[in-house]
């Protein structure tokens, strides 16, 4: 009896803590993917180098000699430009078309081979490490945490709670709602229905800019960090139901805990065929996800 | 995706004359090179028409039923590996390996279609996607496929006596000879019944069912047929390079199919064997100035995303028709 609450002491429980603090830097990018997809129906094959970008932001912030903490604040506005300027100047050029939804995955999927490229003549190929700006550690019931961490964990928690808010509890989110529900509607209630797309596909990319910040001084940073990270999130947001925010927020913390508990029991090889098992089955049994689409719930 | 059928009942096609000058231009190469004692262009344009067979596949898929497959290189790389393995382990016969690797392939397709068919439109692409990086990073990681370095050292076979893999122009030759079997039993295909039932799901799944046909067997179908293509195209590259690596398999290689369908020409099945040589040669070019030549191709297919959507030979086929329509219409108001 000893040993197994040891065992969930010590092991689980780290096990999960770390899992956590992983799984809200998931939640970031698979809100980003569901908000773009919820309203623009554009797949977003760039968003893991949007988050790689916004590594190398932080990286480049704090080369120029400012802390980590101008980096967290300036990183988000920088990535929103950078956003709002790929759907001005490329997005909305095919988005009238008819096949949309092929054209504008493989524009974004375009802009991701470019981006990479890009990345890796400024800061070359090879990875980068970012200092911890918290350092140390706490105990707590006897376990050792990781400062950075924790703090990667309630700064996650507040800014997806802050995104939860402005899209359900304010006018603007009402705005893009609308927008999501019925475009020409909401275009003849005075919706400014392109900017508003413009400005939540920066907003989804700012999402996964922070993200990208939050877990550099975690991993290190390289111009394919986001690679891997970005076929979670898509997990994630295809499980969730693609568009719906309350699925990303629940399905990214289930499947992190998964991730981490069952790395416990099997090799860390077989965490990316595990999560693309349970996604095969959801779809299974329920082809659109487990939530409904952004504006239609 | 812009309509394929540009080519008219009647009269001279312009699809038809895009691929006998294909055809053609590479008998043409391969003289020139025969006669120019060349070697490295050789084998980079077997290289081009061997990705060109994977980029055929995709144009299956996205061209002519509507599936975006972002992980193609999937099959490709399991026809690459399994050829390699026959080949090393059990028996250096081009015929085996070519045999047993379209099996292997079809039942993968089979099982990879059973799960990818079940999702449309982006799931599907996503699922596809996912699919590829699960097996590419479990072949990464499994020593007995020598993990991340591949298999090595897979001999040269001979193909029909007197031509061998390791001869350079016999096998640009060979691979030719596959790529042209391959186009004209997907151009035959797409004129059969079945070929119509997948136009019909291209334009509108929804009314197939009403017309008493049952969409999902065709894709499936067509979803196993570009697996099989995928892999046979793979079941070349171990002949020509002598290696097989789990890089087959990654999303680059997907990636670059898909570029190469798009800029040569959705739905034209020529097409992408163009946009094969022509991209193939281009990084060849490009590579040999800066290693960045990702960056090229990447500008170069989002200007062909939004200015060209359909692609070169899709842009040039119908002026192309046009021009051989003129005498018959001429003829007509006379």
């Amino acid at each position: 009896m000893n040993q197994v609450l040891e065992w969930l002491q010590f092991v689980l429980a780290p096990q999960m803590i770390n899992g956590l603090s992983i799984g809200v830097a998931v939640v970031l990018m698979a809100l980003g993917l569901t908000i773009i997809f919820g309203l623009l129906d554009v797949i977003n094959m760039a968003h893991g180098e949007f988050y790689a970008i916004g590594a190398y932001v932080a990286v480049a912030i704090l080369g120029l000699g400012l802390s980590f903490w101008w980096a967290l604040l300036l990183t988000p506005v920088l990535m929103a430009a950078l956003g709002y300027v790929t759907e001005r100047g490329l997005i909305q050029r095919v988005f009238h078309s008819k096949d949309r939804h092929t054209l504008t995955l493989l524009l974004t999927f375009g802009v991701a081979v470019v981006l990479e490229d890009v990345l890796k003549i400024i800061f070359g190929a090879n990875p980068l490490r970012i200092e911890s700006p918290i350092p140390g550690g706490t105990e707590m019931l006897g376990l050792f945490f990781p400062n950075y961490r924790l703090f990667v964990m309630g700064m996650g928690g507040l800014v997806i709670v802050a995104v939860w808010l402005l899209v359900f509890r304010t006018s603007l989110g009402a705005m893009v709602r609308a927008a999501a529900f019925d475009r020409y509607m909401s275009a003849s209630l005075g919706v400014p229905v392109s900017r508003v797309y413009a400005g939540t596909f920066a907003f989804g990319v700012a999402l996964a800019g922070v993200a990208g910040v939050l877990l550099a001084p975690i991993y290190s940073v390289f111009p394919t960090m986001g690679r891997d990270f970005v076929l979670i999130a898509f997990s994630v947001v295809i499980i969730g139901g693609m568009g719906s925010i309350k699925g990303a927020v629940l399905a990214g913390l289930l499947l992190t805990q998964i991730q981490s508990i069952s790395s416990l029991f099997i090799s860390p090889v077989w965490n990316d065929p595990l999560l693309f098992g349970i996604m095969v089955l959801v779809l299974m049994w329920r082809p659109q996800g487990l939530f409904g689409k952004l504006g239609h719930a | 995706m812009p309509d394929p059928h540009i080519s008219s009942p009647r009269g001279p096609s312009a699809l038809r004359v895009f691929t006998y000058l294909f055809f053609f231009g590479a008998l043409c190469f391969a003289l020139l090179a025969k006669w120019m004692g060349d070697v490295f262009f050789l084998r980079l344009a077997t290289e081009a028409l061997i990705f060109g067979g994977l980029a055929l596949s995709v144009d299956l898929l996205l061209g002519r039923v509507g599936l975006l497959p972002l992980g193609q290189a999937l099959f490709f790389g399991l026809g690459a590996y399994v050829s390699a393995l026959v080949l090393k382990e059990w028996s250096a016969s081009f015929w085996l390996s070519m045999g047993i690797t379209l099996c292997v392939c079809a039942i993968a397709g089979l099982i990879g279609g059973v799960i990818a068919i079940r999702a449309k439109g982006v799931y599907f692409a996503l699922i596809s996607f996912g699919l590829a990086q699960v097996i590419s990073k479990i072949v990464f990681n499994t020593r007995e496929l020598g993990a991340s370095d591949g298999i090595i050292g897979v001999p040269a076979v001979a193909v029909v006596p007197g031509v061998d893999s390791g001869d350079p122009l016999g096998f640009f030759l060979v691979t030719l000879v596959i790529i042209l079997g391959l186009y004209v039993g997907l151009r035959y295909l797409m004129e059969t019944p079945m070929g119509r039932q997948l136009s019909a799901i291209r334009v509108n799944e929804h009314r197939v069912p009403f017309l008493g046909f049952d969409p999902w067997r065709f894709k499936l179908m067509a979803f196993v047929g570009a697996a099989c293509i995928a892999g046979v195209s793979g079941a070349l590259y171990p002949m020509l390079r002598g290696f097989v690596s789990p890089e087959l398999m990654f999303f680059q290689v997907s990636g670059n199919a898909v570029i190469n369908v798009i800029v040569g020409g959705t739905g034209t099945l020529i097409g992408p064997l163009y946009g094969s040589v022509l991209l193939t040669g281009l990084r060849s070019v490009v590579g040999s100035f800066t290693a960045h030549h990702q960056i090229v191709i990447g500008l170069l297919f989002v200007m062909v995303v939004i200015l060209f959507p359909r692609g070169l030979v899709g842009y040039l086929a119908p002026l192309l028709q046009n021009r051989l329509n003129l005498p018959t219409r001429n003829r007509g108001e006379l």
